[in-house]
């Protein structure tokens, strides 16, 4: 299995982060990377936003802070559609790997992969978070902000986050990725209570829009193996892309998704169409002049972002869930990212009123789904 | 500085290191002149064929139109260039504020000036109010490049900075044919246009020229009929159709349906904004009992146009 390696050209470290646990353990992975300390961060990202290619400047060093904010947020989600409750850890910040569509092209200001290496503040947040929440089965991940495994090879984040959640039975902890980087996960009992979960593509969007991330085949290996020691698994269809040869690209991914794993370890699959702010679409054009994923026909959704007709989504859709049911995988829960009550009703037969059912939706034990 | 009275003809207007105004009105200036003569001295400097204008190009300009001289100038006593351009900048931004082709000399000059572009994106890009990023100052660098043509067409039209940046996308000859199709129309169409036509050429993989060479576009835009507003206008239409082939069918079903429904005008149904939540209104409004019963009966017809109700099912060709 490849890992994914995210060597920096430089490790930034901010001086009141010098000595925590964390960073000393990615300097001991990182050993021969130059490191450079700093007192604020803040010139360093200016310096690097004024970059022709901020983004893609930004991947290139690791920054090694304290998170100055809460480290347990509700996941933003977008206005005026379906949420589904989901939690987020802002533990780690950006991704080395490069999707074209990436939303955090957007969404962020700071563009350095960043390392917020103060876990003792994470785990008094998220202590509190869940101690608050006690009477409440949640669902929470590290996966929103950046990819959850990314850096795991140099902060092996995983292996700690994951024993913390094992005697946490309110809430299931997701990890989610496109990487295969699960060589820490493999060295641990699975907990019942964590999903490991893959952003899965078809293969020609993998290759194309997926700079830098593990082929189809590599992830769903992973997530193979990864099931076969025990943990359960997550799949994202997010973003579907209409391409000329989509129904044939998602149906063959998701016909060698339900062969090689057992679908009795797959806790949700979730699907959400290409959507993005309209001031993303320039990014996009400028930094993947080839990408055609921007030349289909869009509209101004009710939360303003850009995203397919509906009758599009509802085509999309329809067609990925008959791939998934004709694959036998109809007991799998399947929920939408973003959607309207009405692409639920019309493709998924679910009523649903708001983000709660779609939390109760998904917390539910499997056998009771 | 000294104050000195020089005639028009001491003047080196050719001379133009230190000027970023290229596109205004006069007519303020004339009238004030007329009236008060020139209360604000010019401000100039000296070079080796004499004085050089560091500010007040519109006033200049106003003089020589009224043959208003001599008039008083306040000497600069200042040999290096760029600061003689830095007092400039910043004697005008005490009173005003910059358009978009002013700002984009402006950093054109200071790019010839200043060596570092970091220094010129930190300490001038604030100032500009134009976001501090490398990109910026490449656009504006470019859009003060454009043909003269096009500076006037932005200056009149007061295009926008997003429009101008799409306008940057083509090259010189297509920003030709481009000149009939902009000119007619406002901020919005124009935007619009570019866009679309932007979309189209990356879609079909053809050339922004081939597209605007097209039979329809070309016969349009040679049509002795239409006026030139008209046929902006009806080549935006046909962008906006080739781009969006889709959601233009949708909307010509969707108004064909009501049309066959011989809704009259008193009753109005409208989709969601492009059909997004699947929901129509109906809004009439009736006099009496017999126009609430003719409305009724029209919107009954709708009900039984099983086309009409089949079109958020509708899936788009591939």
């Amino acid at each position: 299995m490849n890992e994914t390696l995210f060597t920096p050209q430089k490790i930034f470290i901010t001086r009141d982060s010098e000595s925590l646990p964390l960073t000393q353990r990615i300097l001991k992975n990182l050993s021969q990377i130059k490191v450079e300390y700093v007192q604020d961060p803040q010139d360093l990202i200016e310096e690097i936003q004024i970059s022709r290619d901020s983004i893609g400047e930004g991947k290139k060093y690791l920054l090694i802070t304290r998170q100055r904010g809460h480290y347990v947020k509700p996941c933003p989600c977008t206005p005026h559609y379906v949420g589904c409750n989901y939690f987020i850890i802002n533990a780690d910040l950006n991704c080395p790997l490069d999707c074209s569509y990436c939303i955090l092209q957007a969404y962020l200001d700071n563009p350095l992969i960043t390392v917020h290496a103060d876990t003792d503040k994470m785990w008094k947040h998220l202590d509190d978070f869940l101690q608050k929440n006690r009477g409440r089965l949640l669902r929470i991940g590290t996966g929103e902000l950046g990819d959850s495994l990314a850096l795991d090879p140099i902060t092996e984040r995983s292996t700690e986050l994951i024993s913390y959640f094992s005697t946490r039975s309110n809430a299931f902890f997701e990890l989610k990725t496109k990487t295969a980087n699960i060589k820490n996960l493999l060295e641990l009992k699975p907990p019942e209570n964590v999903v490991i979960a893959w952003s899965i593509n078809s293969r020609q969007m993998a290759f194309t829009e997926e700079l830098g991330a593990p082929d189809i085949k590599g992830r769903l290996e992973a997530a193979r193996l990864v099931s076969r020691s025990g943990y359960r698994v997550a799949f994202h269809f997010d973003p579907l892309i209409l391409y000329q040869g989509w129904e044939q690209g998602y149906a063959e991914v998701i016909e060698e998704l339900t062969a090689g794993i057992d679908q009795k370890k797959i806790a949700w699959i979730s699907l959400g169409s290409l959507r993005f702010p309209p001031s993303l679409k320039a990014v996009i054009q400028k930094r993947f002049p080839q990408t055609k994923i921007t030349h289909q026909e869009f509209i101004k959704g009710r939360d303003g972002k850009l995203r397919y007709p509906k009758p599009v989504r509802l085509w999309l859709y329809g067609k990925v869930v008959e791939f998934l049911k004709n694959a036998g995988a109809e007991s799998i829960s399947i929920y939408f990212c973003m959607e309207s009550e009405d692409v639920w009703q019309e493709i998924l037969k679910k009523t649903i009123r708001g983000k709660k059912e779609v939390e109760r939706l998904l917390t539910l034990p499997l056998g009771d789904r | 500085m000294k104050v000195r009275k020089i005639s028009l003809d001491d003047v080196d207007i050719k001379d133009e290191r230190f000027r970023f105004s290229y596109h205004f009105n006069l007519d303020t200036f004339l009238l004030s002149i007329k009236k008060i003569g020139l209360a604000n001295p010019l401000v100039v400097t000296i070079r080796d064929h004499g004085f050089v204008l560091v500010t007040g190009w519109k006033r200049l300009f106003a003089c020589k139109e009224l043959s208003f001289s001599p008039f008083p100038v306040f000497v600069l006593e200042q040999d290096d260039d760029l600061k003689a351009f830095l007092f400039s900048l910043y004697e005008n931004l005490t009173h005003r504020d910059f358009d978009l082709l002013e700002k984009a000399e402006i950093l054109q000059k200071l790019n010839k000036y200043i060596h570092d572009e970091r220094q010129i994106v930190k300490e001038y890009l604030p100032l500009l109010r134009i976001p501090a990023t490398l990109s910026y100052l490449d656009l504006y660098i470019k859009i003060s490049r454009l043909e003269a043509r096009w500076k006037r067409v932005i200056y009149e039209k007061k295009m926008s900075l997003p429009s101008v940046e799409l306008l940057m996308e083509f090259d010189a000859a297509e920003r030709d044919l481009l000149l009939p199709l902009i000119l007619p129309v406002g901020q919005n169409k124009q935007r619009q246009i570019l866009e679309d036509l932007i979309q189209l050429s990356k879609k079909e993989e053809k050339s922004p020229k081939d597209i605007l060479n097209s039979q329809g576009i070309r016969s349009t835009l040679q049509s002795e009929k239409l006026s030139p507003p008209q046929k902006a206008e009806q080549v935006r239409r046909l962008l906006s159709k080739e781009s969006h082939p889709f959601l233009s069918d949708l909307k010509e079903s969707f108004d064909a349906s009501l049309k066959r429904a011989h809704l009259s005008k008193e009753v109005k149904v409208e989709s969601s904004s492009f059909f997004e939540d699947g929901e129509f209104s109906v809004s009439f409004n009736l006099r009496d009992e017999q126009d609430f019963h003719e409305r009724l009966v029209k919107l009954q017809k709708l009900v039984s146009d099983k086309d009409f109700f089949s079109l958020f099912k509708r899936i788009p060709d591939e």
